[in-house]
């Protein structure tokens, strides 16, 4: 039955459609312990990013995805790795992001924060 | 009896329900467009007013207008969902819930979906070229492919600073561009944006790519450790130019 619910209440969500390979996934405690390696990009429209952000984390989202990719990538470094994070589970937001810097940047090690911005308060510390 | 059967009667003669014309729109934008526009027409079937409790967009990118508060029976009218494309390519599948006070649970939600596709007018690969600190300055090629339908004959690239050349070309396929990105110098780290410019009419697209000089790679602990080492030994204390 809760997966019957489930499956009703993410219908319209393209995550339920295509979820993220385990691999391209990070845990909020895992990308932590990388520290200072981690660049942390925040795929959620501007306003939610002024409103508050994870600490670092620079802005690329797609609504202005042309203005913000150089910015991104005038900051970027190969030996970092790049963790991409929208609001909630539910979001698509930051698989896209990761995705297109996959694909266009041709970048490696390109993660999507399990849980994103709403994990990240979770375990705040 | 007859008293239950007349509430009955006058409950399923008390009825509301607002009629969906399709809840699925596609949409096809034009090349260059700024936003995609779906119109959800409605209906109250029904022979008493319904209200919207809600009507919620699925991200930040998409807006949704009600014409009016309550819908009287008979009355018609549409929810406007504005997508605002911004960067995105591809299909898009956006979302508007929408909340009525229906007191049928089945018919007080339903969820509006909104498909774009969108083609870009231009798809560039590798967003970003770069050149490590000290790598031979050789020329990168970004590659360009313009959408068949827009017909672009010519790109502008320019470079934000002057430590990088570029050089357009047309590529081995039709509606394909070579752009050559050289450094003039690889032993500072520098930085610029590409803009890149297609005389496609109408409309004000420019794409920005990245070109990069890496900054020199951090000693790591075992390197530092090592001219620590050496540093103490009298034959490099010797070296020292300072010395």
């Amino acid at each position: 039955m809760p997966a019957i619910g489930e499956a009703i209440y993410f219908r319209n969500k393209v995550s339920w459609q295509s979820p993220i390979p385990a691999a391209e996934l990070v845990r909020v405690d895992r990308a932590r312990s990388w520290g200072d390696n981690v660049i942390w990009v925040d795929a959620r429209p501007d306003n939610e990013f002024e409103r508050d952000h994870i600490p670092g984390a620079i802005l690329l989202n797609e609504d202005h995805w042309n203005e913000l990719l150089p910015q991104f990538l005038g900051q970027w470094s190969p030996e970092r790795k790049v963790v991409v994070y929208c609001s909630a589970q539910s979001c698509n937001a930051s698989r896209e992001v990761a995705k297109r810097l996959r694909e266009e940047a041709q970048l490696k090690n390109v993660f999507v924060l399990d849980g994103g911005w709403e994990e990240w308060l979770k375990n705040k510390r | 009896m007859i008293g239950i059967v007349a509430l009955t009667a006058l409950a399923q003669a008390a009825r509301s329900e607002l009629k969906w014309e399709q809840t699925s729109v596609d949409l096809k934008p034009a090349l260059g467009d700024k936003q995609a526009v779906a119109h959800f027409k409605y209906e109250n079937v029904g022979n008493t007013p319904v209200h919207f409790k809600s009507v919620h967009a699925s991200c930040g990118c998409t807006t949704a207008q009600t014409q009016n508060e309550r819908v009287a029976p008979g009355e018609k009218g549409e929810i406007i969902a504005t997508f605002n494309i911004g960067g995105r390519t591809g299909t898009q599948v956006k979302t508007v819930t929408v909340q009525t006070d229906d007191p049928d649970a089945a018919r007080s939600t339903t969820v509006l979906t909104l498909k774009a596709a969108i083609t870009p007018l231009l798809e560039i690969q590798p967003a970003l070229v770069y050149w490590q600190n000290g790598e031979e300055p050789k020329p990168k090629v970004i590659t360009a492919k313009a959408n068949k339908d827009a017909a672009i004959k010519k790109l502008d690239v320019a470079s934000s600073t002057p430590d990088f050349t570029v050089k357009v070309d047309a590529g081995s396929a039709p509606n394909e561009f070579k752009i050559s990105v050289q450094p003039r110098d690889t032993t500072k780290a520098v930085y610029a944006t590409l803009m890149i410019k297609p005389d496609f009419p109408n409309t004000a697209n420019v794409f920005s790519v990245a070109a990069r000089v890496m900054p020199p790679t951090p000693a790591t602990k075992s390197t530092l450790s090592t001219i620590r080492h050496d540093l103490a030994t009298p034959a490099a204390t010797a070296a020292s130019p300072s010395q």
